[in-house]
Protein backbone atom coordinates (compact mmCIF):
# COMPACT_ATOMS: atom_id res chain seq x y z
CA UNK A 1 0.00 0.00 0.00
CA UNK A 2 1.16 3.45 -0.87
CA UNK A 3 2.26 5.35 2.16
CA UNK A 4 1.20 8.93 1.66
CA UNK A 5 -1.71 10.91 0.41
CA UNK A 6 -0.70 12.14 -3.00
CA UNK A 7 0.23 15.78 -3.15
CA UNK A 8 -2.30 18.00 -4.87
CA UNK A 9 -1.93 17.36 -8.57
CA UNK A 10 -1.75 20.23 -10.99
CA UNK A 11 -5.07 21.91 -11.68
CA UNK A 12 -5.04 20.58 -15.19
CA UNK A 13 -4.68 16.90 -14.22
CA UNK A 14 -7.36 17.29 -11.59
CA UNK A 15 -9.77 18.97 -13.99
CA UNK A 16 -9.23 16.29 -16.58
CA UNK A 17 -9.72 13.56 -13.99
CA UNK A 18 -12.95 15.18 -12.86
CA UNK A 19 -14.23 15.35 -16.41
CA UNK A 20 -13.29 11.74 -17.14
CA UNK A 21 -14.89 10.59 -13.89
CA UNK A 22 -18.07 12.53 -14.60
CA UNK A 23 -18.27 11.03 -18.09
CA UNK A 24 -17.80 7.53 -16.65
CA UNK A 25 -20.61 8.15 -14.16
CA UNK A 26 -22.88 9.53 -16.86
CA UNK A 27 -22.13 6.53 -19.07
CA UNK A 28 -22.73 4.10 -16.21
CA UNK A 29 -26.16 5.46 -15.21
CA UNK A 30 -28.13 3.87 -18.10
CA UNK A 31 -26.67 0.46 -17.23
CA UNK A 32 -27.17 0.89 -13.49
CA UNK A 33 -30.84 1.74 -13.80
CA UNK A 34 -31.76 -0.59 -16.62
CA UNK A 35 -32.18 2.09 -19.26
CA UNK A 36 -29.89 -0.12 -21.36
CA UNK A 37 -30.68 -3.67 -20.20
CA UNK A 38 -27.56 -5.80 -20.55
CA UNK A 39 -29.60 -9.00 -20.56
CA UNK A 40 -31.79 -7.50 -23.24
CA UNK A 41 -28.80 -6.63 -25.37
CA UNK A 42 -27.55 -10.22 -25.10
CA UNK A 43 -30.80 -11.48 -26.63
CA UNK A 44 -29.48 -10.07 -29.89
CA UNK A 45 -27.25 -13.14 -29.87
CA UNK A 46 -28.55 -16.31 -31.58
CA UNK A 47 -31.52 -17.79 -29.73
CA UNK A 48 -29.70 -21.12 -29.38
CA UNK A 49 -27.30 -19.49 -26.90
CA UNK A 50 -30.05 -18.08 -24.67
CA UNK A 51 -30.43 -21.03 -22.28
CA UNK A 52 -26.69 -21.11 -21.66
CA UNK A 53 -26.69 -17.37 -20.83
CA UNK A 54 -29.82 -17.69 -18.70
CA UNK A 55 -31.85 -15.45 -21.02
CA UNK A 56 -35.63 -15.59 -21.35
CA UNK A 57 -38.30 -13.82 -23.33
CA UNK A 58 -38.52 -11.30 -20.50
CA UNK A 59 -35.05 -10.10 -21.44
CA UNK A 60 -36.08 -9.69 -25.05
CA UNK A 61 -39.11 -7.71 -23.93
CA UNK A 62 -36.91 -5.48 -21.78
CA UNK A 63 -34.90 -4.67 -24.88
CA UNK A 64 -38.06 -3.70 -26.77
CA UNK A 65 -39.14 -1.41 -23.91
CA UNK A 66 -35.71 0.18 -23.83
CA UNK A 67 -35.78 0.81 -27.55
CA UNK A 68 -39.22 2.40 -27.25
CA UNK A 69 -37.97 4.60 -24.41
CA UNK A 70 -34.95 5.84 -26.33
CA UNK A 71 -36.78 6.26 -29.61
CA UNK A 72 -37.89 9.88 -29.02
CA UNK A 73 -34.23 10.88 -28.93
CA UNK A 74 -33.48 9.81 -32.45
CA UNK A 75 -36.10 12.23 -33.71
CA UNK A 76 -35.22 15.77 -34.64
CA UNK A 77 -38.45 17.17 -33.22
CA UNK A 78 -37.51 16.09 -29.70
CA UNK A 79 -34.21 17.90 -29.86
CA UNK A 80 -35.81 21.03 -31.28
CA UNK A 81 -38.36 20.91 -28.47
CA UNK A 82 -35.55 20.67 -25.92
CA UNK A 83 -33.39 23.28 -27.67
CA UNK A 84 -36.18 25.83 -27.29
CA UNK A 85 -36.17 25.00 -23.58
CA UNK A 86 -32.42 25.45 -23.38
CA UNK A 87 -32.77 28.81 -25.10
CA UNK A 88 -35.33 29.80 -22.46
CA UNK A 89 -33.07 28.59 -19.65
CA UNK A 90 -30.03 30.45 -20.92
CA UNK A 91 -32.06 33.51 -21.94
CA UNK A 92 -33.77 33.90 -18.57
CA UNK A 93 -30.43 33.37 -16.80
CA UNK A 94 -28.65 35.93 -18.99
CA UNK A 95 -31.35 38.56 -18.60
CA UNK A 96 -31.40 38.02 -14.84
CA UNK A 97 -27.65 38.37 -14.41
CA UNK A 98 -27.46 41.39 -16.71
CA UNK A 99 -30.23 43.14 -14.79
CA UNK A 100 -28.65 42.17 -11.51
CA UNK A 101 -25.21 43.68 -12.21
CA UNK A 102 -26.08 47.40 -12.06
CA UNK A 103 -28.45 46.77 -9.16
CA UNK A 104 -25.83 44.71 -7.33
CA UNK A 105 -23.20 47.42 -7.84
CA UNK A 106 -25.57 50.01 -6.36
CA UNK A 107 -26.41 47.69 -3.47
CA UNK A 108 -22.72 47.01 -2.82
CA UNK A 109 -21.98 50.74 -2.76
CA UNK A 110 -24.97 51.39 -0.51
CA UNK A 111 -23.78 48.66 1.82
CA UNK A 112 -20.33 50.29 1.98
CA UNK A 113 -21.79 53.76 2.39
CA UNK A 114 -20.50 55.85 5.29
CA UNK A 115 -24.06 57.00 5.97
CA UNK A 116 -25.68 54.69 8.48
CA UNK A 117 -29.23 55.38 7.23
CA UNK A 118 -28.19 54.05 3.81
CA UNK A 119 -26.00 51.22 5.04
CA UNK A 120 -28.22 49.51 7.59
CA UNK A 121 -31.41 49.17 5.51
CA UNK A 122 -29.25 47.78 2.70
CA UNK A 123 -27.64 45.24 4.99
CA UNK A 124 -31.04 44.20 6.32
CA UNK A 125 -32.50 43.90 2.83
CA UNK A 126 -29.58 41.85 1.54
CA UNK A 127 -29.59 39.50 4.51
CA UNK A 128 -33.34 38.91 4.34
CA UNK A 129 -33.49 38.21 0.62
CA UNK A 130 -30.42 36.01 0.85
CA UNK A 131 -32.01 33.92 3.59
CA UNK A 132 -35.11 33.23 1.47
CA UNK A 133 -35.12 30.06 -0.60
CA UNK A 134 -35.20 30.97 -4.30
CA UNK A 135 -38.36 28.93 -4.76
CA UNK A 136 -40.19 31.05 -2.19
CA UNK A 137 -39.10 34.22 -3.98
CA UNK A 138 -40.35 32.82 -7.27
CA UNK A 139 -43.72 31.85 -5.81
CA UNK A 140 -44.12 35.13 -3.97
CA UNK A 141 -43.32 37.27 -7.01
CA UNK A 142 -45.51 35.04 -9.16
CA UNK A 143 -48.56 35.26 -6.93
CA UNK A 144 -48.15 39.01 -6.45
CA UNK A 145 -47.84 39.54 -10.18
CA UNK A 146 -50.86 37.34 -10.86
CA UNK A 147 -52.85 39.49 -8.49
CA UNK A 148 -51.46 42.65 -10.05
CA UNK A 149 -52.37 41.36 -13.50
CA UNK A 150 -55.96 40.81 -12.33
CA UNK A 151 -56.37 44.17 -10.67
CA UNK A 152 -54.45 46.42 -13.04
CA UNK A 153 -55.09 44.49 -16.23
CA UNK A 154 -51.61 45.18 -17.60
CA UNK A 155 -51.47 43.06 -20.73
CA UNK A 156 -47.78 42.24 -20.53
CA UNK A 157 -48.21 40.79 -17.04
CA UNK A 158 -51.13 38.70 -18.19
CA UNK A 159 -49.46 37.08 -21.16
CA UNK A 160 -45.93 36.67 -19.84
CA UNK A 161 -46.66 36.44 -16.16
CA UNK A 162 -44.59 33.32 -15.58
CA UNK A 163 -41.48 34.42 -17.48
CA UNK A 164 -41.50 37.89 -15.93
CA UNK A 165 -41.99 36.50 -12.43
CA UNK A 166 -39.08 34.10 -12.77
CA UNK A 167 -36.82 36.83 -14.18
CA UNK A 168 -37.78 39.27 -11.41
CA UNK A 169 -37.31 36.70 -8.64
CA UNK A 170 -33.99 35.43 -9.98
CA UNK A 171 -32.76 38.99 -10.59
CA UNK A 172 -33.63 39.90 -7.02
CA UNK A 173 -31.83 36.89 -5.60
CA UNK A 174 -28.80 37.24 -7.87
CA UNK A 175 -28.58 40.93 -7.03
CA UNK A 176 -28.09 40.31 -3.34
CA UNK A 177 -25.58 37.52 -3.93
CA UNK A 178 -23.62 39.58 -6.44
CA UNK A 179 -23.79 42.62 -4.19
CA UNK A 180 -21.84 40.67 -1.60
CA UNK A 181 -19.34 39.52 -4.23
CA UNK A 182 -18.83 43.03 -5.57
CA UNK A 183 -18.54 44.44 -2.07
CA UNK A 184 -15.82 41.91 -1.30
CA UNK A 185 -14.14 42.87 -4.58
CA UNK A 186 -14.15 46.56 -3.70
CA UNK A 187 -12.81 45.84 -0.23
CA UNK A 188 -10.04 43.66 -1.65
CA UNK A 189 -8.62 46.60 -3.59
CA UNK A 190 -5.72 48.43 -2.08
CA UNK A 191 -6.87 51.51 -0.20
CA UNK A 192 -4.11 53.41 -1.97
CA UNK A 193 -6.17 53.23 -5.16
CA UNK A 194 -8.95 55.38 -3.73
CA UNK A 195 -6.50 57.70 -2.04
CA UNK A 196 -4.44 58.15 -5.22
CA UNK A 197 -7.57 58.76 -7.28
CA UNK A 198 -8.91 61.31 -4.83
CA UNK A 199 -5.58 63.10 -4.53
CA UNK A 200 -5.46 63.39 -8.33
CA UNK A 201 -8.54 65.55 -7.95
CA UNK A 202 -11.13 63.03 -9.09
CA UNK A 203 -14.53 63.32 -7.48
CA UNK A 204 -15.97 60.37 -5.57
CA UNK A 205 -18.06 59.23 -8.53
CA UNK A 206 -15.15 59.70 -10.96
CA UNK A 207 -12.86 57.69 -8.73
CA UNK A 208 -15.47 54.94 -8.59
CA UNK A 209 -16.21 54.93 -12.29
CA UNK A 210 -12.66 55.29 -13.59
CA UNK A 211 -10.51 53.60 -10.98
CA UNK A 212 -12.33 51.42 -8.47
CA UNK A 213 -15.11 49.68 -10.38
CA UNK A 214 -13.08 48.66 -13.46
CA UNK A 215 -10.56 46.92 -11.23
CA UNK A 216 -13.29 45.41 -9.09
CA UNK A 217 -15.11 43.92 -12.05
CA UNK A 218 -11.94 42.38 -13.38
CA UNK A 219 -11.43 40.75 -10.05
CA UNK A 220 -14.96 39.49 -9.47
CA UNK A 221 -15.60 38.20 -12.99
CA UNK A 222 -14.84 34.56 -12.06
CA UNK A 223 -17.21 34.47 -9.06
CA UNK A 224 -19.83 36.24 -11.19
CA UNK A 225 -19.57 33.47 -13.77
CA UNK A 226 -19.82 30.89 -10.98
CA UNK A 227 -22.99 32.66 -9.89
CA UNK A 228 -24.22 32.38 -13.46
CA UNK A 229 -23.86 28.60 -13.18
CA UNK A 230 -26.00 28.69 -10.03
CA UNK A 231 -28.48 30.85 -11.90
CA UNK A 232 -28.73 28.40 -14.79
CA UNK A 233 -29.43 25.67 -12.25
CA UNK A 234 -31.95 27.79 -10.35
CA UNK A 235 -33.87 28.59 -13.52
CA UNK A 236 -35.09 24.98 -13.36
CA UNK A 237 -37.21 26.05 -10.37
CA UNK A 238 -39.22 28.17 -12.77
CA UNK A 239 -40.53 24.90 -14.16
CA UNK A 240 -42.56 24.49 -10.97
CA UNK A 241 -44.69 27.51 -11.86
CA UNK A 242 -44.75 26.43 -15.51
CA UNK A 243 -41.86 28.27 -17.16
CA UNK A 244 -41.19 26.39 -20.39
CA UNK A 245 -37.47 25.96 -19.83
CA UNK A 246 -35.55 22.80 -20.47
CA UNK A 247 -36.56 20.82 -17.39
CA UNK A 248 -40.25 21.65 -17.85
CA UNK A 249 -40.03 20.61 -21.47
CA UNK A 250 -38.33 17.40 -20.43
CA UNK A 251 -41.17 16.81 -17.97
CA UNK A 252 -43.69 17.23 -20.77
CA UNK A 253 -41.70 14.78 -22.88
CA UNK A 254 -41.44 12.08 -20.25
CA UNK A 255 -45.04 12.41 -19.21
CA UNK A 256 -45.98 11.82 -22.82
CA UNK A 257 -43.49 9.06 -23.66
CA UNK A 258 -43.42 7.62 -20.12
CA UNK A 259 -39.63 7.49 -20.08
CA UNK A 260 -38.58 9.69 -17.12
CA UNK A 261 -35.23 7.93 -16.62
CA UNK A 262 -34.03 8.42 -20.16
CA UNK A 263 -35.34 11.98 -20.52
CA UNK A 264 -33.94 13.14 -17.19
CA UNK A 265 -30.62 11.52 -18.08
CA UNK A 266 -30.47 13.47 -21.35
CA UNK A 267 -31.46 16.71 -19.64
CA UNK A 268 -28.91 16.31 -16.88
CA UNK A 269 -26.24 15.86 -19.56
CA UNK A 270 -27.33 19.08 -21.26
CA UNK A 271 -27.14 20.93 -17.93
CA UNK A 272 -23.80 19.32 -17.23
CA UNK A 273 -22.28 20.35 -20.57
CA UNK A 274 -23.50 23.96 -20.33
CA UNK A 275 -22.41 24.43 -16.72
CA UNK A 276 -19.14 22.59 -17.15
CA UNK A 277 -18.17 24.87 -20.04
CA UNK A 278 -19.15 27.92 -17.99
CA UNK A 279 -17.07 26.67 -15.09
CA UNK A 280 -14.09 26.14 -17.36
CA UNK A 281 -14.50 29.65 -18.74
CA UNK A 282 -14.53 31.06 -15.21
CA UNK A 283 -11.39 29.17 -14.35
CA UNK A 284 -9.59 30.26 -17.49
CA UNK A 285 -10.46 33.90 -16.89
CA UNK A 286 -9.38 33.61 -13.29
CA UNK A 287 -6.04 32.19 -14.36
CA UNK A 288 -5.50 34.90 -16.93
CA UNK A 289 -6.37 37.79 -14.64
CA UNK A 290 -4.58 36.57 -11.59
CA UNK A 291 -1.83 34.52 -13.22
CA UNK A 292 1.04 35.67 -11.09
CA UNK A 293 -0.81 35.64 -7.80
CA UNK A 294 -1.92 32.04 -8.20
CA UNK A 295 1.73 30.96 -8.20
CA UNK A 296 1.36 29.76 -4.60
CA UNK A 297 -0.95 26.92 -5.60
CA UNK B 1 -60.25 31.93 6.65
CA UNK B 2 -59.18 29.76 9.48
CA UNK B 3 -56.07 30.90 11.23
CA UNK B 4 -55.80 27.74 13.28
CA UNK B 5 -55.51 25.32 10.40
CA UNK B 6 -52.88 27.55 8.78
CA UNK B 7 -50.92 27.55 11.90
CA UNK B 8 -51.15 23.80 12.03
CA UNK B 9 -50.10 23.37 8.40
CA UNK B 10 -47.10 25.64 8.83
CA UNK B 11 -46.17 23.86 12.02
CA UNK B 12 -46.28 20.48 10.30
CA UNK B 13 -44.25 21.94 7.46
CA UNK B 14 -41.66 23.39 9.78
CA UNK B 15 -41.19 20.03 11.51
CA UNK B 16 -40.86 18.27 8.14
CA UNK B 17 -38.34 20.86 6.94
CA UNK B 18 -36.31 20.42 10.10
CA UNK B 19 -36.43 16.62 9.78
CA UNK B 20 -35.51 16.76 6.11
CA UNK B 21 -32.63 19.13 6.83
CA UNK B 22 -31.24 17.10 9.70
CA UNK B 23 -31.50 13.74 7.91
CA UNK B 24 -30.10 15.06 4.63
CA UNK B 25 -27.45 17.00 6.52
CA UNK B 26 -26.23 13.92 8.37
CA UNK B 27 -26.25 11.66 5.31
CA UNK B 28 -24.59 14.22 3.04
CA UNK B 29 -21.93 14.84 5.68
CA UNK B 30 -21.13 11.13 5.84
CA UNK B 31 -21.28 10.56 2.09
CA UNK B 32 -19.43 13.79 1.33
CA UNK B 33 -16.65 12.97 3.77
CA UNK B 34 -16.07 9.60 2.11
CA UNK B 35 -16.09 11.14 -1.35
CA UNK B 36 -13.76 13.89 -0.16
CA UNK B 37 -11.35 11.27 1.19
CA UNK B 38 -11.59 9.32 -2.06
CA UNK B 39 -10.72 12.48 -3.97
CA UNK B 40 -7.25 12.45 -2.43
CA UNK B 41 -6.98 8.68 -2.28
CA UNK B 42 -3.84 7.02 -3.63
CA UNK B 43 -6.09 4.64 -5.59
CA UNK B 44 -6.50 6.25 -9.00
CA UNK B 45 -9.93 4.85 -9.98
CA UNK B 46 -11.45 5.99 -6.68
CA UNK B 47 -9.96 9.42 -7.20
CA UNK B 48 -11.28 9.73 -10.74
CA UNK B 49 -14.78 8.57 -9.80
CA UNK B 50 -14.96 10.79 -6.73
CA UNK B 51 -13.78 13.80 -8.74
CA UNK B 52 -16.34 12.93 -11.40
CA UNK B 53 -19.12 12.66 -8.82
CA UNK B 54 -18.40 16.15 -7.55
CA UNK B 55 -18.08 17.60 -11.03
CA UNK B 56 -21.36 16.02 -12.12
CA UNK B 57 -23.57 16.94 -9.19
CA UNK B 58 -22.16 20.45 -8.94
CA UNK B 59 -23.33 21.14 -12.45
CA UNK B 60 -26.88 19.82 -12.46
CA UNK B 61 -29.91 21.28 -10.65
CA UNK B 62 -31.16 19.70 -7.44
CA UNK B 63 -34.62 19.49 -8.99
CA UNK B 64 -33.29 17.02 -11.56
CA UNK B 65 -31.80 14.77 -8.86
CA UNK B 66 -35.09 14.77 -6.99
CA UNK B 67 -37.14 14.14 -10.13
CA UNK B 68 -34.79 11.34 -11.17
CA UNK B 69 -35.21 9.62 -7.83
CA UNK B 70 -38.93 10.24 -7.39
CA UNK B 71 -40.26 9.96 -10.95
CA UNK B 72 -37.45 8.05 -12.67
CA UNK B 73 -36.28 5.29 -10.35
CA UNK B 74 -39.71 3.64 -9.90
CA UNK B 75 -39.39 2.80 -13.62
CA UNK B 76 -36.25 0.85 -12.72
CA UNK B 77 -38.16 -0.91 -9.97
CA UNK B 78 -36.66 1.18 -7.16
CA UNK B 79 -39.35 2.96 -5.18
CA UNK B 80 -38.81 5.20 -2.18
CA UNK B 81 -41.45 6.76 0.04
CA UNK B 82 -41.82 10.51 -0.58
CA UNK B 83 -39.87 11.74 2.42
CA UNK B 84 -37.01 9.28 1.87
CA UNK B 85 -36.83 10.24 -1.79
CA UNK B 86 -36.42 13.86 -0.72
CA UNK B 87 -33.73 12.99 1.82
CA UNK B 88 -31.78 10.88 -0.67
CA UNK B 89 -32.00 13.42 -3.48
CA UNK B 90 -30.87 16.31 -1.31
CA UNK B 91 -28.11 14.21 0.32
CA UNK B 92 -26.68 12.99 -2.96
CA UNK B 93 -26.65 16.54 -4.30
CA UNK B 94 -25.22 18.18 -1.18
CA UNK B 95 -22.56 15.49 -0.71
CA UNK B 96 -20.75 16.90 -3.75
CA UNK B 97 -20.36 20.25 -2.01
CA UNK B 98 -19.32 18.63 1.26
CA UNK B 99 -16.72 16.55 -0.61
CA UNK B 100 -15.27 19.69 -2.15
CA UNK B 101 -14.82 21.25 1.28
CA UNK B 102 -13.40 18.09 2.86
CA UNK B 103 -10.90 17.67 0.04
CA UNK B 104 -9.74 21.26 0.36
CA UNK B 105 -9.32 20.67 4.09
CA UNK B 106 -7.32 17.49 3.58
CA UNK B 107 -5.06 19.14 1.02
CA UNK B 108 -4.40 22.12 3.24
CA UNK B 109 -2.89 19.95 5.98
CA UNK B 110 0.87 20.15 6.17
CA UNK B 111 2.66 17.23 4.58
CA UNK B 112 4.64 16.68 7.75
CA UNK B 113 1.46 15.39 9.39
CA UNK B 114 1.26 12.45 6.98
CA UNK B 115 4.92 11.67 7.35
CA UNK B 116 4.75 11.83 11.13
CA UNK B 117 1.65 9.63 11.22
CA UNK B 118 3.21 7.07 8.92
CA UNK B 119 6.49 7.17 10.82
CA UNK B 120 4.57 6.30 13.98
CA UNK B 121 3.39 3.17 12.21
CA UNK B 122 -0.24 4.15 11.80
CA UNK B 123 -2.08 2.49 8.96
CA UNK B 124 -3.65 4.61 6.24
CA UNK B 125 -7.10 4.40 7.81
CA UNK B 126 -5.73 5.12 11.28
CA UNK B 127 -3.87 8.10 9.90
CA UNK B 128 -7.05 9.45 8.37
CA UNK B 129 -9.23 8.75 11.38
CA UNK B 130 -6.86 9.72 14.18
CA UNK B 131 -4.67 12.42 12.68
CA UNK B 132 -6.11 14.04 9.59
CA UNK B 133 -9.90 14.10 9.94
CA UNK B 134 -9.94 15.65 13.42
CA UNK B 135 -7.87 18.52 12.08
CA UNK B 136 -9.89 18.77 8.88
CA UNK B 137 -13.22 18.92 10.67
CA UNK B 138 -12.04 21.66 12.94
CA UNK B 139 -11.02 23.64 9.91
CA UNK B 140 -14.08 23.05 7.78
CA UNK B 141 -16.81 23.74 10.32
CA UNK B 142 -17.51 27.25 8.92
CA UNK B 143 -17.81 26.21 5.26
CA UNK B 144 -19.85 23.16 6.29
CA UNK B 145 -22.15 25.50 8.19
CA UNK B 146 -22.62 27.56 5.05
CA UNK B 147 -23.42 24.39 3.13
CA UNK B 148 -25.94 23.33 5.76
CA UNK B 149 -27.67 26.71 5.56
CA UNK B 150 -27.92 26.31 1.79
CA UNK B 151 -29.26 22.79 2.38
CA UNK B 152 -32.04 24.08 4.64
CA UNK B 153 -33.05 26.51 1.91
CA UNK B 154 -32.75 23.78 -0.70
CA UNK B 155 -35.22 21.54 1.13
CA UNK B 156 -37.88 23.86 -0.30
CA UNK B 157 -37.23 22.28 -3.70
CA UNK B 158 -38.51 18.97 -2.28
CA UNK B 159 -41.99 20.50 -2.44
CA UNK B 160 -41.79 19.75 -6.17
CA UNK B 161 -41.90 16.04 -5.36
CA UNK B 162 -44.72 16.69 -2.88
CA UNK B 163 -42.70 16.29 0.30
CA UNK B 164 -45.04 18.05 2.75
CA UNK B 165 -42.45 20.50 4.06
CA UNK B 166 -42.75 24.21 4.71
CA UNK B 167 -42.77 25.36 1.10
CA UNK B 168 -45.37 22.76 0.18
CA UNK B 169 -47.63 23.77 3.05
CA UNK B 170 -47.26 27.41 2.03
CA UNK B 171 -48.39 26.47 -1.47
CA UNK B 172 -51.35 24.61 0.00
CA UNK B 173 -52.32 27.60 2.12
CA UNK B 174 -51.84 30.03 -0.76
CA UNK B 175 -53.99 27.87 -2.99
CA UNK B 176 -56.70 26.91 -0.54
CA UNK B 177 -57.22 30.31 1.08
CA UNK B 178 -55.95 32.45 -1.79
CA UNK B 179 -53.53 34.17 0.52
CA UNK B 180 -50.22 34.60 -1.38
CA UNK B 181 -48.60 36.58 1.43
CA UNK B 182 -48.17 33.26 3.22
CA UNK B 183 -44.94 32.92 1.23
CA UNK B 184 -43.54 35.83 3.21
CA UNK B 185 -44.46 34.04 6.43
CA UNK B 186 -42.86 30.83 5.17
CA UNK B 187 -39.78 32.81 4.13
CA UNK B 188 -39.60 34.32 7.59
CA UNK B 189 -39.75 30.83 9.06
CA UNK B 190 -36.79 29.79 6.90
CA UNK B 191 -35.07 32.93 8.13
CA UNK B 192 -35.74 31.88 11.71
CA UNK B 193 -33.94 28.59 11.05
CA UNK B 194 -31.05 29.91 9.01
CA UNK B 195 -30.26 33.17 10.81
CA UNK B 196 -29.18 31.57 14.11
CA UNK B 197 -27.17 29.05 12.09
CA UNK B 198 -25.43 31.89 10.23
CA UNK B 199 -24.63 33.64 13.50
CA UNK B 200 -23.32 30.37 14.94
CA UNK B 201 -21.09 29.87 11.92
CA UNK B 202 -19.70 33.38 12.38
CA UNK B 203 -18.95 32.78 16.05
CA UNK B 204 -17.27 29.42 15.36
CA UNK B 205 -15.25 30.95 12.55
CA UNK B 206 -13.95 33.69 14.82
CA UNK B 207 -13.16 31.16 17.54
CA UNK B 208 -11.23 28.96 15.15
CA UNK B 209 -9.31 31.92 13.73
CA UNK B 210 -8.31 33.11 17.18
CA UNK B 211 -7.34 29.52 18.02
CA UNK B 212 -5.01 29.41 15.04
CA UNK B 213 -3.35 32.65 16.01
CA UNK B 214 -2.25 31.23 19.34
Amino acid sequence: MQTNLPRPKSRFTEDRQALIGALILIAALPFLFGMIPIGGLLTLLPAAWWPALGLTDAHAEALQTAIANWKPFIEFGTWRFLALGLAMTVGVSLISILFSLPLATLAALARLSTRAYVRWPTIAGIEIVRAFPVLILIFYVFTQFSRAAETTGVGLLKTNNVTISVIVALTLYTTVVNAETIRAGILSLDKGQTEAARSLGLTYSQALRLVILPQTFRRVLPPLIAQFVTLVKDTSLGAIIGLLEIYRRGQILYQYFRNPLETLWVISIIYFVVNYLLGQAAERIERRFTGSRRATL
Amino acid sequence: MNAESWYLLLQVGLVATAGLSLAAGAISLLLGTFIGIFRVSPVAPLRVLANGYVEFFRNIPLLICLAFIFYGLPKAGITFPIFEAGVIGISVYTAAFVAEVVRAGLQSISHGQFEAARALGLSYVQMLWLVLLPQVFRMVIPPLGTIFIALVKNTSVASAIVVPELMYQAEVIAGRYFYPDVFLIAGALYLIITLPLALLVNVVEKRLLSGQRR
